[in-house]
């Protein structure tokens, strides 16, 4: 019992300090909040942007990071293309998806591997705003004067082996995701920052070509 | 029953001497083979496995802590992690992580062995002896189950390869080539008792 009381007390005041030193408080009214996002996600053909990826690994108090070009194009294509300090093609167009490292191609159907799934929905979710009904799921919405932070917690038993919870950054001005952070039970983390962002930019399909 | 003792300990015997037994005995000093020793301090490699018809890319990090253990951690380019191992100084092992697809003892057992043959771990190198034929010196280390060999010129100035033998044959070859700083450029590991090889290339961040 004590223990139950404990762990209720160090659980309740976790979630409390985050709120604190964050600075973020629970968005007042959800309802309008998904739905705005959904809106402007809807108005949303294409995304360009720029992105750099840190691999945080907390016990090492080391950091790996890469960055490369972002783009995402209605209903479910994205090419994630890392250019530094390595080279790396990943091309998600609907249920296939391609690889190029180095010299090497490979591709996979996306619904021959859970995780592949669970990663394109998560991406592709993140930028339509369909993360938000995805019950594999649980979510919790913050907010502070510019941001939204959408915290997702993995109910589904396949996600949860591999993150504790996403935390979703999105500026309030046009509703753009600027960061995903995918926290692992570890302790370790991986962090995309999206930066030069352009919007409803012709994108050609064969960008997204799975050759 | 005397007879059969015997006779499985001569088989015994001439099993443990086979894999090296055509070289003649060599004089020098087995550290010597320490001065190939990586320094891995912090090192960060692009890493391709090619593993039973798979292919797996990833990034290797290998970091000294100020404890001496060395940590090393594999993930992919998108930053999903496949596991992160320990290895102490005083020759522990500890798995931090390990994803569930690869949490299997031999998987685990080959990759720390793997990883202990590129380390020329101080501990490992104390006990062994030198070996020779018309072209190299060989370092063979006794190990439990078999033999770590460090094939160098016959002059001891390159490392031209290195080995994890059975009592019996070479089953994992492995190279390490173009020092930078103490630290290998290139390393590639390849199993010869089945289809599995690491390819690793230094990322200058």
């Amino acid at each position: 019992m004590h223990k139950t009381i404990l762990f209720l007390l160090i659980t309740i005041s976790s979630y409390t300090l985050k709120g604190q030193t964050t600075g973020y408080t629970p968005v007042a009214n959800l309802a309008k909040f998904t739905e705005q996002f959904a809106t402007i996600a809807q108005k949303t053909e294409t995304i360009k942007s720029d992105f750099l990826q840190e691999k945080n690994l907390s016990m090492l108090s080391e950091k790996i990071s890469s960055r490369g070009k972002f783009w995402f194009k209605k209903e479910n294509m994205l090419r994630m293309e890392y250019e530094k300090p390595y080279e790396y093609l990943m091309i998600l167009n609907k249920d296939n998806m391609y690889i190029k490292d180095g010299k090497k191609e490979s591709r996979v159907s996306v619904k021959s591997n859970k995780i592949f799934q669970q990663i394109n929905k998560i991406i592709v979710g993140c930028v339509q705003g369909a993360v938000f009904n995805n019950p594999d799921f649980k979510m919790n919405a913050y907010e502070n004067k510019g941001v939204y932070m959408v915290e997702l917690v993995p109910v589904a038993k396949v996600l949860k082996e591999f993150f504790k919870n996403i935390d979703i950054t999105i500026d309030k001005k046009d509703y753009s995701v600027t960061t995903i952070v995918m926290n692992e039970n570890s302790g370790d983390n991986t962090t995309l920052h999206f930066t030069n962002r352009e919007l409803n930019t012709p994108i050609p399909d064969a960008l997204f070509a799975v050759k | 029953m005397r007879y059969l003792l015997l006779s499985s300990c001569l088989l015994m015997l001439v099993g443990c001497s086979s894999v090296y037994k055509n070289l003649q005995p060599a004089t020098g000093d087995i550290n010597y083979i320490g001065k190939f020793r990586p320094d891995f301090r912090l090192a960060l490699y692009k890493t391709e496995v090619d593993v039973v018809g798979h292919h797996l890319s990833g990034l290797l990090l290998i970091k000294t802590l100020p404890d001496s253990s060395v940590r090393i951690v594999f993930s992919n380019e998108v930053g999903f992690k496949f596991f992160d191992f320990e290895f102490r100084p005083d020759g522990g092992f500890k798995v931090y992580y390990v994803v569930k697809q690869m949490d299997k003892k031999p998987v685990i057992k080959t990759l720390k062995k793997d990883f202990e043959l590129i380390m020329l771990r101080e501990q490992d190198i104390r006990n062994g002896y030198l070996g020779k034929d018309d072209h190299a010196l060989y370092y063979i280390i006794k190990r439990p189950k078999g033999f770590f060999c460090y094939v160098t010129d016959k002059e001891g100035t390159e490392l031209e390869r290195m080995e994890i033998s059975s009592p019996r044959k070479p089953i994992v070859q492995a190279i390490m080539r173009n020092y930078k700083n103490g630290v290998p450029d290139t390393i590639g590991i390849t199993h010869k008792n089945f289809s599995f090889a690491i390819a690793l290339k230094r990322i200058e961040r």
